[in-house]
């Protein structure tokens, strides 16, 4: 007995020191950010991790046109932040620019101003992966309200470029 | 009444206390750190590993068994080759060259560390040697010349008034500021590498992007600062310097105007009259661009360099004319800044390769034959030169310093020779700098 125990602890210790090591590494800059159902964060205080600039831009392709966004336009858009030193600038110009493509999902400015409560819960849902607040919901209807020159492109800006929207 | 008058006379003591100790008999509201030499610098790195011979000595196929001359006209005095010429030949748009028009150091030396392009560039632009291995992303270890300045000069400057621009990226976009604890982003350089700013990349996705008038600007920052005091964290890690919001603004500003002339082809090219514009070089696209950074900007500090003469590991051919090219666009680059109003004649233009190349060539032969060069640390490729260029008035002009065996000035003394320049030397910490300023050059 006390030869078969061992037999079997020297096999475990021989067999477990050649087990060759993998070390899993992910590269957080690559992952491609799939547009399916998620689970909502119950508040902002969840989100303490920083996007990378590539994260940011799957992350805002996807939110805007509901699709993963191609590989060739994530390494050109890669390129053309790295291009530029002022981070925050480069960020906001691509945001521009996705604004404008074609196939972009934004909704009219009458579909925004028939149905405030819903564009202003989807729209927190969509970048914040959140709901409102009722003070949120409440204080950003009257904004809009209030101000009749507001676009769904600026609300869609303004949440895009925000400080919450570069966490997760 | 009488309280009235306390009231009033006290505000104008006050006011004078905090007012009169910055006034100054010139009417200068602040006294800058020190006396500057000029207003603005330009270092043009001369990059990817520069042979002496080619250059400075030049020898152009001495090596290869034929004949010598200077491919160099806008930078050094000599000849052009007579004959077996590698390229077509553009005629010099300077009329004396840039050596005869300031203090040419003849021979530099880059003493320490490997001569790699990532090392090169760090030595000359920390002012510090650095074995840190090549082409590793990462911003060095010594504050840069840009944190010395925005962080020394006095009044202190934004980043608008210094640029880094690099022909490539790697480990490039890197060096506009260090992750020293002392200095870092807040103190960096703003940069772009035009090729893919305003190339084709930035014309595809940062281009004909949705435009907010001034007053959409101001609602979507309404709602965005509104969005942001729901959000205790700010994004204050994004790697890269920070513009203040009207700096921001301009830039961008800046940014447009510029991708809109690119897309409409109004963009000056660094060419001769008459050669076409596919003859351009990835160097002639960034001193292209760094002209429209210093037309627009009028910066204090501006650092470019050129790389493609690195082609020279396997195409000495190739060598030969982008050598030649890169030449033309640096005495493109000083003919410009002659006919800017405000750069005109307060400005100084240093320009330096990253290190040389070897003495003897690699196994590898070009389509016409030739033996190409590598730079392996021997003693060769840390052999350098500098011109220092400016007004005859600040300048010593027609100076030629050094000679082969007797360097005079090491490739980490241009960042204490840019303070100098810009009055903050004695401003940075002893000990920072291991550096000399190049004194020689100046009146």
């Amino acid at each position: 007995m006390k030869n078969i125990f061992l037999l079997v602890f020297f096999s475990a210790t021989i067999f477990s020191s050649c087990k060759k090591e993998v070390l899993k590494q992910n590269v957080y800059d690559n992952v491609y950010y799939e547009v399916t159902p998620v689970t909502l964060y119950t508040s902002n205080a969840e989100k303490n991790k920083q996007k990378s600039s590539l994260q940011y831009i799957s992350i805002l392709f996807s939110d805007l046109f509901n699709q993963n966004i191609p590989g060739s336009d994530l390494n050109n858009i890669g390129e053309a932040i790295l291009s530029i030193g002022d981070k925050g600038l480069a960020n906001q110009m691509i945001l521009e620019r996705l604004l404008t493509l074609p196939g972009i999902s934004i909704p009219t400015q009458t579909q925004m101003n028939a149905d405030l409560n819903t564009f202003i819960t989807s729209a927190y849902q969509r970048f914040y992966l959140r709901n409102p607040t009722e003070y949120e919901k409440i204080y950003l209807k009257n904004l809009i309200q209030n101000d009749s020159n507001i676009t769904p492109e600026i609300v869609y800006a303004a949440f895009a470029l925000s400080n919450e929207y570069m966490f997760y | 009444m009488k309280r009235r008058s306390f009231i009033k006379k006290a505000g104008i003591a006050t006011a004078g206390t905090f007012f009169a100790p910055y006034i100054l008999p010139s009417g200068r509201l602040f006294a800058a750190a020190g006396d500057r030499v000029v207003n603005h610098v330009v270092l043009v790195l001369f990059a990817g590993g520069v042979r002496h011979q080619e250059s400075v000595e030049q020898a152009y196929l001495s090596y290869q068994g034929a004949n010598a001359g200077n491919v160099m006209q806008n930078m050094f005095t000599g000849a052009a080759p007579g004959s077996n010429l590698l390229y077509t030949p553009w005629n010099p748009i300077q009329s004396s060259s840039l050596a005869s028009q300031g203090t040419f150091f003849k021979e530099l030396e880059y003493a320490q560390g490997p001569t790699g392009h990532y090392n090169g560039h760090t030595a000359a632009i920390t002012g510090n040697y650095t074995d840190v291995g090549t082409n590793l992303a990462i911003n060095p270890d010594f504050p840069t010349v840009f944190e010395y300045y925005r962080r020394h000069n006095d009044p202190a400057k934004s980043a608008i008034n210094a640029w880094w621009m690099s022909e490539g990226l790697g480990p490039y976009p890197a060096l506009n500021y260090s992750k020293h604890g002392m200095y870092g982003p807040m103190y960096g350089a703003n940069y772009f590498r035009p090729y893919s700013t305003f190339g084709q990349i930035g014309l595809d996705y940062l281009n004909n992007g949705l435009t907010l008038q001034p007053d959409d600007v101001g609602r979507m920052n309404t709602i965005k600062n509104f969005f942001d005091s729901n959000f205790d964290k700010s994004a204050s890690d994004l790697p890269g310097i920070i513009n203040n919001s009207t700096d921001r603004e301009t830039i961008h500003a800046f940014m447009k105007d510029v991708l809109n002339r690119t897309q409409n082809g109004t963009v000056e090219f660094p060419l001769p009259n008459g050669v076409p514009t596919y003859e351009m070089t990835g160097d002639l696209i960034n001193i292209q661009y760094a002209w429209e950074v210093l037309k627009n900007f009028h910066p204090e500090l501006t650092v470019i360099n050129t790389f493609n003469l690195d082609t020279c590991h396997s195409d000495f051919t190739g060598y030969i004319k982008l050598m030649h090219k890169a030449d033309y666009g640096v005495g493109w680059l000083w003919d410009k800044i002659q006919s800017d109003p405000v750069l005109h004649d307060d400005t100084i233009m240093i320009c330096m390769p990253d290190h040389g190349r070897n003495d003897l060539p690699n196994n590898v032969y070009d389509a016409n034959g030739l033996r190409a060069f590598d730079h392996t640390s021997d003693a060769n490729s840390r052999r350098v030169f500098a011109l220092v260029v400016g007004p005859a008035a600040k300048v010593n002009q027609n100076l030629v310093l050094g000679s082969a065996g007797n360097p005079v000035g090491q490739t980490i003394d241009i960042v204490p020779t840019i303070a100098h320049i810009l009055g903050f030397k004695d401003q940075i910490p002893a000990g920072m700098l291991p550096g000399q300023v190049l004194t020689q050059a100046f009146v």
